[in-house]
């Protein structure tokens, strides 16, 4: 009774031994990637720019999974964050308020599809449409009627601490690290950045407004049942998932040094796509996995995208189409290996 | 305690597929009383639940629960005083959670959700005792996603969270339709014990004379909408399900009857 008891328990995630096996599952997949980037002389640039729209991929685990709405609207709340973002530096703010802004209009944007939802029974897929075509307008005026706002010469996160993290690591380890210092710095920010982000987000999903929304995508009578409204509930996920793209186009914003209004181009696949690579590879069974491989998922996914760059010496303009090539894999693969372990079973006996 | 005044649910009305679900029909419940609905497929029982819950709204007549309408109040307010259970043993349970943070969930109920994350100690060991009288052994499970639990645990699981705030009213929707025969007896005998301990005012439909016969203090069947006849007293207390299989078929002969003259 004991052991069927506790392998229920590793099922659930719940026990100290499936995190434990989550974190070996991580490391091997760590290892191959980075094995990967050396073979294919991959710049670790990419894992900079994977942590920085790592928080994209979360967006759509939350509003996929958790929510259970299909909601393309992290393609308008991104570049809205960016542009928040981008437009307070030059203000004169500081990095940390304009990350702060960008997470509340990107939370706005959310807002608005909820709304629209809830209001005008209006479901979510066509909802985040109307959304997303009325944000590139609500962008380009946040950006004053330009396309894009340059932040060279800003202060940055990353420009605030390049000079002496460059001078820091060329004392400790010789003038070959010049050239690395600024994507080194940009993960290790990037990093902490994300990790705290996803600490407070796991709080949350397990606070009881946390508990109310992730029961809202599997069983919304439960939580009317509860005298929960769950159209907020709704509203509430809606919000923080968005919140997070803003503050994904913010860091990006400052990683790139400019925000564009065509910077969400496209994001909900690879979203889509980082969740289903985390899903696949790291298996997640609880909240907390979930989180860590939503993200990592978009690393992985940002990493082999460069790769196949610099393996087949590609062009920046056919950037779009690897993108659209490596989402097919990860969505398509899983449903092909499924076919062909039936066609394997079927021919066995 | 509970009271419909000549309540009212049209289906599709002015068209072709209009359904009178109930028809005029008023029902007091006493507090502390068990009641056990029976009829037909189609007889209204179900909407007769829905009109209660708030699920659907009435076109017609007032519903009053301890001295207030709340005729028009929407479901999630409604609930704080009336717990439901229904048929289907995934509908009360949340797959994805783990049994404490169903219990969570539940334990939230009438009042706003916060940032809080445990449950009251007190909540928790009342649960623990609940699952425990259960003899399942799902006190031990508390860390288990509630997906990998069977129906009929499920809905002892629901049956504890409905209770776990006292509600004025539960509700019971065939509540062990779904269930084999040995978890639908373990579900029936923990209504029971609830609905002693607690004095609760419970409303139960059911497919089973034998449960309808065995359970509450009055019966009640329902047919076309309307309630057709109420068994209580005296008359109750030596009910056997023959004979109320024997007005069952009485009854549907008679409106069999009556639709073929309506016809020719």
């Amino acid at each position: 009774m004991a052991a069927a008891t506790s392998s229920v328990d590793s099922q659930t995630g719940s026990g100290l031994s499936s995190n434990l096996r989550f974190l070996l599952r991580g490391l091997i997949v760590a290892a191959v990637v980075a094995f990967i980037m050396s073979l294919g002389n991959v710049n670790i640039g990419a894992i900079g720019q994977g942590l920085a729209y790592g928080l994209a991929g979360v967006t759509v685990y939350l509003t996929f999974r958790v929510l259970g709405f299909v909601d393309l609207t992290v393609d308008g709340a991104f570049p809205i964050g960016a542009a928040t973002c981008a437009v307070l530096i030059v203000g004169g703010q500081s990095p940390e308020v304009a990350i702060l802004a960008a997470f509340v209009t990107g939370a706005l944007t959310g807002l608005a599809t909820a709304l629209i939802d809830i209001i005008f029974k209006i479901e979510g897929l066509l909802a985040s449409i109307i959304v997303i075509t009325g944000a590139y307008t609500v962008t380009l005026h946040i950006m004053g009627g330009k396309s894009n706002v340059p932040l060279l010469g800003e202060e940055t996160l990353i420009s605030r601490y390049s000079r002496d993290f460059r001078s820091w690591l060329v004392e400790q380890f010789g003038d070959q690290m010049r050239r690395q210092s600024t994507n080194l710095l940009e993960i290790i920010l990037f990093g902490a950045i994300v990790i705290f982000v996803l600490v407070i987000l796991y709080w949350f999903l397990r606070s009881e407004i946390g508990l109310a929304i992730r029961a809202t995508g599997k069983n919304p009578q439960m939580v009317r049942a509860t005298g929960l409204n769950h159209n907020l509930m709704i509203a509430l996920g809606l919000m923080a998932a968005n919140g997070l793209a803003g503050v994904s186009g913010a860091l990006v914003a400052q990683q790139f040094g400019f925000a564009d209004v065509s910077l969400g181009f496209g994001l909900i696949v690879r979203g889509l796509a980082a969740v289903i690579i985390g899903e696949v590879l790291l298996r997640p069974r609880s909240v907390g996995q979930f989180l860590v491989a939503a993200t990592a998922g978009m690393l992985i996914f940002d990493i082999s995208r460069a790769w196949i760059f610099s393996a087949l010496d590609l062009p920046t303009t056919d950037i779009q189409f690897v993108s659209a090539l490596v989402v097919l894999t990860a969505l398509g693969a899983p449903t092909l290996y499924g076919r062909w372990k039936s066609y394997q079973q079927r021919h066995s006996n | 305690m509970l009271s419909l005044d000549h309540v009212s649910v049209i289906f599709n009305q002015g068209t072709p597929n209009e359904v009178r679900a109930l028809q005029d029909l008023s029902l007091f419940v006493d507090a502390g009383e068990f009641i056990t609905v029976i009829g037909s497929n189609g007889a209204g029982k179900s909407t007769l639940f829905n009109v209660i819950s708030g699920a659907v709204e009435p076109k017609a007549g007032h519903i009053e629960l301890d001295g207030r309408d709340i005729t028009h109040w929407p479901e999630y307010r409604r609930s704080h005083d009336i717990g439901r259970v229904f048929q289907d043993p995934r509908l009360g349970t949340c797959p994805g959670l783990t049994i404490r943070e169903n219990l969570s969930l539940a334990a939230i109920h009438g009042r706003r959700a916060g940032f809080r994350r445990d449950v009251k100690a007190d909540e928790e060991a009342w649960f623990i005792e609940q699952l425990a009288r259960q003899q399942l052994g799902l006190e031990r499970r508390l860390d288990a996603d509630v997906a990998l639990l069977s129906g009929g645990q499920r809905q002892a699981i629901t049956l504890a969270m409905a209770t776990l705030v006292k509600p004025k009213l539960l509700l019971l929707d065939e509540h062990t339709a779904a269930l084999d025969p040995n978890a639908a007896e373990q579900v029936i005998m923990l209504t029971q014990q609830l609905a002693e301990a607690h004095d609760l005012c419970v409303v139960m439909i059911t497919h089973s004379m034998q449960q309808a016969c065995d359970l509450g203090d009055r019966v009640i069947m329902m047919n076309r909408g309307r309630i057709v006849f109420e068994i209580a007293g005296e008359e109750r207390k030596n009910l056997k399900p023959a004979d109320l299989i024997d007005r069952f078929h009485s009854l549907q002969d008679g409106t069999e009857l009556s639709d073929a003259q309506l016809l020719s």
